[in-house]
């Protein structure tokens, strides 16, 4: 049996954990390929007009995959622990898919903390679903998460390498995951930033437990746990980078209102906002980081 | 003496009037720019068409267009209506088996679409004036070209390029973007029409069943590079009818038709003096705008009020006092 | 110094919420925002984040001008999506542009009347826990008959004999309701507008169009975010249905959302966030109660109830009813909305007739 994972929104957080996590349980698993134009026209295609852009692409994902496999991985996710809440995009995406794409095999389970329903509990259910004893799914899971942990803690220790080195101007990346590391959206700016010689760092490769807990130094009411992760990541950096940019995509509901907060909160470093749309100019867009850099390495020289 | 109906469609880049027979057949056309102007607008189409029409009696008005309420206060209107259902009934007597209707005027677009001659959907664009007759306009202007010249440039061209065209601001320098690295100017025109149908699609058209017959409409489609575009994207055959810009004022007239109240028209009304004037109204924390309409420098009409503290009665009274 | 407190607009709940605070707090002055205009949204528009909510904005605005008018304790509710982020993002705000106030979230993540007693005594209260209790109870149970009456009023205003009938009785009920202290005085009030409410002389034929609004929370009840929507559909003699109102959201919602997700059968699998759930369960069964049209109403960029557009396309085709859409923002055409509505009224009249037509032509075949 193939699963097939679209390439967009949770898989650049989950991705590890489903592919290890099928592959135990004896699933072959296809994954999209990294966003292009033509999954991005696609996706576009299937979306209503004013869904945000990640979702957008992801609907093209989920295209590309129809007929390729034999179910697509859609998970649902709504809340991870108490008051940490994901956005609600994530909590439709399944019924959504399922609506707009009809009758397609669709694999999915619940994450919803705040009903009784944690990771573990849906992953044995979707275990279970797919014909493996319960023992095998639990311990399916169980070695999924080890090989996610494991690879999470390398990425953190090497971005802690990277912020040792002092030559170069250091950029932090502040972004869901789906947005930097899409190859069609946030992966051309960090691309550029290197271009012009500077490192760029990701908030979600800084250690996430400790952004969480360091996040309330910017606000204790936050609830979405993934702005939280991305806001606490600036705590825990702001020493050892020189800059900040905040990466959204148009017209993202939590970070209309997370990045007000920081813009309005974190003033001793330089933070811009750059906001992701469909139909980026590159030319702009490089325009803008190329003058932000400038004034960063004014600011280094003084 | 023969019997006309009156038909004025006031939108906010165009005016169009038509005056159809008993018939529906169009004796008398005019198609002008608004400027800004919409009473002056209706006065020179009055001028225009009460030329063409020689000696006949308009027996009833229909106004449409965004302007309608206006318009249809000046010309004691027998029918107003908004350019929708308009749109939907002049195309049903030039058409009567459409199923889709796609529609691009100066500043806006709509799709409506028809099953067994009744309205079943439609959708209007809301958010902005990307890839609508005025923003072809703009952009005819920045390649240094005519406007009317654009379709026949667009058709030469085997070999459109690709334009972000979602946003007006966005397309402006994605197009001098691709000037300048050298695309031809043909390539370029119609690479714009089919960003116009793109764009169209995805917003107005987005999730609607399009199917054929297809008529095309509003003043954009005189534009052949979009008729081939739309054509090419939807794979069916788009019928443009030779009066595809006078629709809506064509269905506002039908609509005069079928709503005689029997009271004559007189085109010396392209001779009276109009005034609006726009006040806030403070008798009540809504502070609604409300405008005023004068003819002769007497009051005919007000609207933009939520109470009955700024309904014309209301008004008067206070002047009167 | 003297507490001036103030809240921003939702509908006609500025009424019951003033009539609760001043009972809480007697020796401070309630003082409602001031009504919202275009000045409250435009004030708001200005100092907001680019592209959140339109809630935010109107919220914002009407905190201005709250602040502008003395007020220095201001209340804001708070709830799930992104509304339960407003408060401090618009505190942050106010107090950048130089305000001095307090602000206070009178709701956090769970509904309890304990933490919300908490609360009020933290603005400065003596009154003990059980009056408070029996405040609020006596407040929930007015905005219920408030939420009925206004139901009634909406599907009947169109089709009103005397012009205004139903607007001067609802100004008067409100105008008795603000006297109101105990479930005595209550239960006279109700009954004697339950009674005349129903007396108003209204002319309605047995089939009238029937149109009903789901959506957003904000955008449905608040009318000057939807352009007087409701109203409008009103003058076309239709009868408005709309379910989502206070009495919903805090009580009837949060005990039935097991319900409501079975209630949407194939359209939905799992809840979708926010009113999103609600607005495709309500136009799935507004579509089998054999409703004329579907008016789906948010703020622009929605996430919730973007996420309910698919199942409400889908509804739309299965049971062949119209859906409406409209996205509010500050840059909302009020022309589009309204020749939006009245195509959609035309629209739903043609439908009808030719039903009718058809019928009658059925009927005749049959018969002869």
């Amino acid at each position: 049996m193939t699963i097939g994972l679209p390439r967009a929104l949770l898989y650049y957080r989950y991705g590890v954990i489903w592919e290890a996590f099928f592959k135990i349980i004896g699933c072959k698993t296809i994954t999209s390929p990294e966003t292009n134009k033509q999954i991005l026209n696609d996706g576009i295609r299937f979306s209503i007009d004013e869904c945000c852009l990640p979702s957008k692409i992801y609907m093209g994902h989920v295209y590309y995959l129809i007929g390729k496999c034999d179910y697509i991985l859609i998970p649902r996710i709504a809340s991870c622990k108490k008051r940490n809440d994901v956005c609600v995009k994530l909590n439709a995406m399944y019924d959504i898919v399922k609506n707009t794409f009809g009758d397609i095999s669709i694999l999915d389970y619940n994450v919803d903390n705040h009903n009784g329903l944690n990771e573990r509990r849906a992953f044995i259910n979707m275990g279970r679903a797919l014909g493996c004893s319960y023992a095998k799914a639990l311990s399916a899971y169980k070695n999924a998460k080890k090989a996610d942990k494991l690879l999470y803690e390398k990425k953190v220790e090497n971005q802690n390498r990277l912020l040792e080195n002092n030559d170069k101007l250091k950029i932090l990346i502040v972004s869901h995951s789906y947005n930097c590391h899409d190859k069609f959206l946030g992966y051309p700016i960090s691309d550029y930033i290197k271009k012009l010689n500077c490192v760029s760092v990701f908030a979600d490769a800084a250690d996430r437990e400790k952004s969480v807990v360091m996040s309330r130094k910017i606000s204790d009411s936050l609830y979405w746990i993934y702005n939280k992760e991305s806001i606490g990541s600036i705590k825990v950096l702001e020493d050892k980078v020189n800059g900040i940019i905040l990466l959204t995509a148009f017209p993202c509901g939590p970070d209309s209102l997370v990045n007000e907060l920081i813009m309005r909160k974190v003033r001793d470093i330089p933070v811009i906002n750059i906001i992701l749309d469909e139909l980026q100019g590159e030319a702009g867009i490089q325009t803008r980081i190329e003058s932000f850099l400038d004034v960063i390495k004014d600011r280094a020289r003084l | 003496m023969k019997t006309g109906y009156l038909g004025v469609d006031t939108g906010s880049i165009s005016t169009k009037g038509v005056i159809i027979d008993d018939e529906n057949n169009i004796i008398a056309n005019e198609y002008l720019w608004t400027e800004g102007n919409p009473v002056n607008a209706v006065k020179s189409v009055l001028r225009a068409i009460e030329k063409q029409s020689g000696d006949i009696a308009v027996a009833s008005v229909g106004t449409t267009g965004s302007a309608r309420k206006l318009i249809g206060a000046m010309l004691e209107a027998d029918v107003v209506k908004n350019e929708i259902t308009a749109h939907a009934v002049g195309t049903l007597v030039v058409f009567p088996d459409v199923r889709t209707i796609l529609e691009i005027g100066g500043q806006d677009s709509k799709i409506i679409l028809i099953d067994n001659g009744i309205v079943v959907d439609y959708a209007m664009n809301t958010l902005c004036a990307a890839g609508t007759g005025s923003f072809l306009s703009s952009q005819a202007k920045r390649l240094g070209i005519d406007v009317e010249d654009f379709g026949n440039i667009a058709l030469t061209s085997n070999n459109p390029t690709k334009i972000a065209a979602r946003c007006t601001v966005f397309a402006e320098s994605d197009l001098v973007h691709k000037a300048q690295i050298g695309h031809k100017r043909e390539d370029i025109i119609a690479g714009l029409c089919l960003a116009v149908v793109n764009n169209y699609l995805n917003n107005v058209g987005k999730g609607k069943a399009i199917k054929p017959p297809i008529v095309f409409q509003g003043g954009v489609s005189k534009n052949s590079g979009v008729v081939r575009a739309f054509e090419q994207v939807i794979g069916e055959e788009i019928l443009v009818d030779k009066n595809s810009h006078l629709m809506g004022a064509y269905g506002a007239a039908i609509l005069a038709k079928n709503n005689k109240k029997g009271r004559v028209f007189g085109f010396d009304v392209a001779k009276m003096e109009f005034v609006t004037k726009g006040y806030e109204c403070k008798k009540c924390p809504n502070n609604c705008e409300i405008i005023c309409f004068y003819k002769n420098n007497i009051l005919i009409d007000s609207w933009g009020n939520r109470c009955m503290n700024g309904s014309v009665a209301e008004i008067m009274s206070v002047k009167s006092q | 110094m003297k507490k001036i407190i103030s809240f921003p607009h939702i509908g006609n709940y500025h009424i019951p919420i003033e009539i609760l605070l001043k009972l809480i707090f007697k020796d401070s002055v309630i003082m409602p925002a001031p009504k919202t205009t275009k000045r409250t949204l435009e004030l708001g528009s200005r100092y907001s984040p680019d592209f959140v909510c339109v809630p935010f904005k109107y919220n914002l605005g009407n905190y201005i001008e709250a602040l502008e008018n003395g007020a220095n304790v201001l209340i804001q509710a708070g709830g799930g999506c992104r509304y339960g982020y407003y408060a401090e993002i618009q505190e942050l705000i106010l107090r950048d542009l130089g305000y001095e106030f307090k602000f206070v979230k009178l709701i956090g993540h769970d509904l309890h009347p304990l933490n919300m007693f908490r609360v009020c005594k933290s603005i400065g209260t003596n009154i003990s826990f059980f009056r408070f209790l029996y405040y609020l109870l006596l407040v929930i149970k007015m905005v219920g008959f408030i939420d009925r009456t206004e139901a009634y009023i909406r599907e009947n205003i169109g089709f009103e004999v005397m012009e205004n009938s139903f607007d001067k009785l609802h100004a008067e009920f409100f105008g008795k309701l603000r006297d109101i202290s105990n479930f005595t005085s209550l239960a006279h009030v109700t009954k004697e507008y339950e009674k005349a409410f129903r007396k108003i002389k209204i002319d309605k034929p047995e089939n009238c169009l029937k149109v009903g609004v789901v959506g957003e929370l904000y955008t449905a009840m608040e009318p000057f975010s939807n352009y007087f929507l409701e109203r409008e559909l009103a003058k076309n003699k239709v009868q408005v249905s709309r379910f989502i109102t206070v009495t919903f959201l805090f009580f009837q919602k949060p005990r039935d959302i097991k319900k409501i997700l079975k209630s949407a059968g194939k359209y939905l699998k799992y809840t979708i966030g926010a009113d999103g759930t609600d607005s495709v369960e309500r136009s799935k069964t507004l579509a089998e109660l054999g409703y004329d049209g579907i008016i789906h109403v948010k703020p622009f960029g929605c996430m919730p109830e973007v996420n309910a557009m698919p199942m409400l396309n889908n509804i739309g085709r299965d049971y062949k009813i119209p859906v409406l859409y409209f996205s509010f923002d500050s840059q909302t055409s009020e022309t589009g909305v309204k020749t939006r509505l009245e195509a959609f009224y035309d629209m739903l009249e043609m439908r009808r007739k030719s039903r009718e037509d058809i019928t009658k032509f059925e009927n005749r075949v049959s018969w002869s």
